[in-house]
């Protein structure tokens, strides 16, 4: 918005917001759906119906935190629910 | 100290996706708010169609002895029944996809012509592709409602006075009348505006969040829908098929097919409790003996007993034993977005053979949020509602694209030439996108009964005049002085709402469209009004002085 800061910053955490946002949202989702007590089919409509307020707040998230670099370290939580919602896909992958 | 820099920083993201964002939402709402009266709006556009509504068995029997008349061979027979939204009765045959439907004059069973449109169809297809190729505009669509969710939510929290500061108005103030008008409607609505953008979404909800599918059923959305329905012998058509004519009667049903054909593949229709697909059936058909089809009307009242009233008829085999009826209903017979919610009966003997399926709680969820955006239950009321709260929407939107500007006004000179030049882009695309789209959208209008009848493809030069309109006020909006440009935009808008009824001396029209044409004078009379209002200086100083002296003498 000034002219005298550098762009970076605000350009890493857009992209933090928006790219990272929604992996994240990506990885939890997937990671819910997994682990709801649920009939899978149920379990996947509930969690994709939440996603968009999961992504919201990533978003939030990403643009309130204090830093860019913040906002990229608490998205990359987006592996280890990767992890957890792919894990079949994942264990079948390594043979 | 924290605290602030939050409040800051979303204070600078509200500001800016609401900016970048806005000139696109407001797009997508007016259209929207023009889509809840998408049937009616087509009605109009069609002046060769009758209006008056007539009993659907007697319009069924018409469109029988027609087909039996032209199409005795035909596998299937679509009728699109006249109902009380939409009270033209339509007709097509066998696997004719692409407008091979045919009007029929519901008391004599006579072919009509009508003129070729774009519809109102336009307006909601645009609501939600943009006119891009559909997957494309579907995406930028939920990418803009993800913003608005986003400033909506930043909005709020940005907004600490939320509830006193609700009860602040300070007209004519400049700045801070636009505000507070911006404050007022997002704040009032905030309900409404959180429930469209998130219903929204969730319409193409496994578009746009694929993952739990991925996860779950390894992206494979067939087998996805086959447990959602839980029939496993069922067969689906092929998706992406076009609704032909007769479909296109009941729009809403369309509405359900063109969703369908993303979120879901077109269930309901086309499909066999016996496995067996289209094609097989006609190659079984010469197996079939003759036989008469049963009466419609006690058929017709039976189907409208269970799930309300019926949209439309689909026959298979007409005339053979092996025939089979399908009665759609009318989307809006409950919250639930019913897509493919048919039921079917034996066509020789009448009897039920499928009841419409109930969804499972979970699904149950998402069609009735889907059914929220869509508007179809409750009736005009219902419908007027929403589309007076979507015009707030709309307001909202423009006061806030009008207001960073109206902020900028003052300051510009210090931000440097680029803060300038944004300024000014900023400044003349909200003139074109607010002023503009409207008058786009009152000339498609105007277009549809100027335009020659005989024109080929006119519907695609309707289409045309709307984005060459939309380019011209953009050209306007940057040769002519702000204020002037706004003016006249909004005035000419006006002056072509006002003058909609007068269109009638156009051509002949058959039916009365007396509710759209009061609302398009009414939304004229609120344009012009906005015309005037744009025109009077901001008051100055003393009014407020006066306000306070008043306050302190209280």
């Amino acid at each position: 918005m000034k002219a005298t800061t550098p762009p970076w910053p605000v350009i890493s955490r857009i992209l933090a917001a928006v790219l990272g946002g929604y992996l994240f949202t990506y990885a939890f989702t997937a990671a819910l759906a997994r682990l709801l007590p649920l009939a899978k089919v149920d379990a996947l409509v509930v969690a994709t119906l939440a996603s968009f307020l999961v992504y919201t707040l990533a978003i939030l998230w990403a643009f309130g935190c204090r830093s860019a670099r913040r906002a990229w370290a608490g998205l990359a939580l987006a592996l280890p629910l990767a992890v957890i919602g792919f894990w079949p896909q994942l264990l079948e992958t390594l043979g | 100290m924290k605290q602030k820099t939050l409040t800051q920083s979303l204070s600078w993201l509200h500001t800016w996706s609401g900016l970048i964002f806005g000139w696109l939402l407001f797009a997508i709402f007016l259209t929207g708010t023009l889509a809840v009266f998408d049937k009616e709006i087509d009605a109009w556009m069609r002046p060769e169609l009758p209006t008056q509504l007539i009993d659907q068995a007697e319009a069924a029997q018409r469109a029988l002895d027609y087909l039996a008349a032209r199409h005795p061979d035909a596998s299937t027979w679509n009728i699109g029944l006249p109902t009380e939204r939409s009270p033209s009765l339509s007709v097509s045959a066998g696997e004719q996809r692409r407008g091979g439907g045919q009007y029929l004059d519901p008391h004599s069973g006579e072919p009509l012509e009508a003129r070729e449109t774009a519809g109102g169809g336009f307006f909601f297809r645009f609501h939600f592709t943009l006119n891009m190729p559909r997957n494309i505009g579907i995406w930028v669509v939920g990418l803009a409602a993800m913003a608005m969710l986003v400033a909506l939510i930043s909005g709020i929290v940005i907004h600490k006075k939320i509830f006193k500061e609700f009860f602040t108005f300070r007209p004519a103030k400049g700045q801070r009348s636009w505000l507070d008008a911006h404050n007022a409607t997002g704040v009032l609505l905030l309900p409404f505006h959180l429930m469209i953008t998130y219903t929204g979404l969730v319409i193409f909800y496994l578009i746009y969040m694929p993952a739990a599918m991925d996860a779950l059923f390894d992206g494979d959305r067939d087998a996805l829908f086959r447990e959602l329905r839980g029939a496993p012998a069922e067969q689906r058509a092929e998706a992406g098929r076009q609704p032909t004519l007769a479909q296109r009667g009941e729009q809403s049903g369309e509405r359900a097919e063109r969703q369908n054909g993303a979120s879901e593949r077109p269930a309901g229709r086309g499909e066999r409790p016996n496995g067996q697909g289209g094609r097989a059936g006609e190659q079984s058909r010469p197996a079939a003996e003759a036989a008469p089809l049963t009466a419609l009307g006690p058929l017709l009242a039976e189907a409208e007993r269970v799930i309300g009233p019926v949209a439309g008829l689909s026959i298979q085999n007409p005339g053979r034993s092996d025939a089979r009826i399908e009665a759609r209903p009318v989307l809006g017979n409950r919250i639930e977005l019913t897509k493919g919610q048919s039921m079917q009966f034996d066509g020789v003997s009448g009897a039920v053979l499928r009841m419409p399926t109930e969804s499972r709680p979970s699904q149950l969820t998402q069609r009735v949020m889907a059914g929220l955006h869509f508007a179809q239950f409750g009736g005009y009321p219902m419908r007027w509602l929403y589309f007076l709260c979507s015009l707030a929407s709309c307001a909202m939107i423009a006061t806030g694209l009008v207001l960073f500007t109206v902020k900028r006004r003052r300051r510009h000179e210090a931000e440097g030439a680029v803060g300038a030049l944004l300024y000014r882009v900023a400044e003349r695309l909200n003139i074109a996108v607010v002023a503009g789209l409207a008058l786009a959208c009152v000339g498609l209008l105007w277009a549809n009964r100027l335009l020659p009848v005989e024109l080929a493809q006119r519907g695609g030069w309707e289409v045309r005049v709307f984005f060459l309109v939309w380019l011209a006020t953009l050209g306007h909006a940057i040769v002519r002085p702000w204020l002037q440009a706004w003016r006249e935009q909004l005035g000419l808008a006006a002056a072509l709402c006002l003058g909609l009824p007068l269109l009638n001396l156009a051509g002949m029209v058959r039916g009365s469209h007396f509710w759209l044409e009061a609302s398009a004078v009414a939304l004229g009379a609120l344009l012009a009004w906005t015309c005037w209002k744009v025109g009077q200086p901001p008051q100055e100083r003393p009014a407020r002085r006066a306000a306070k002296t008043l306050a302190e003498a209280n």
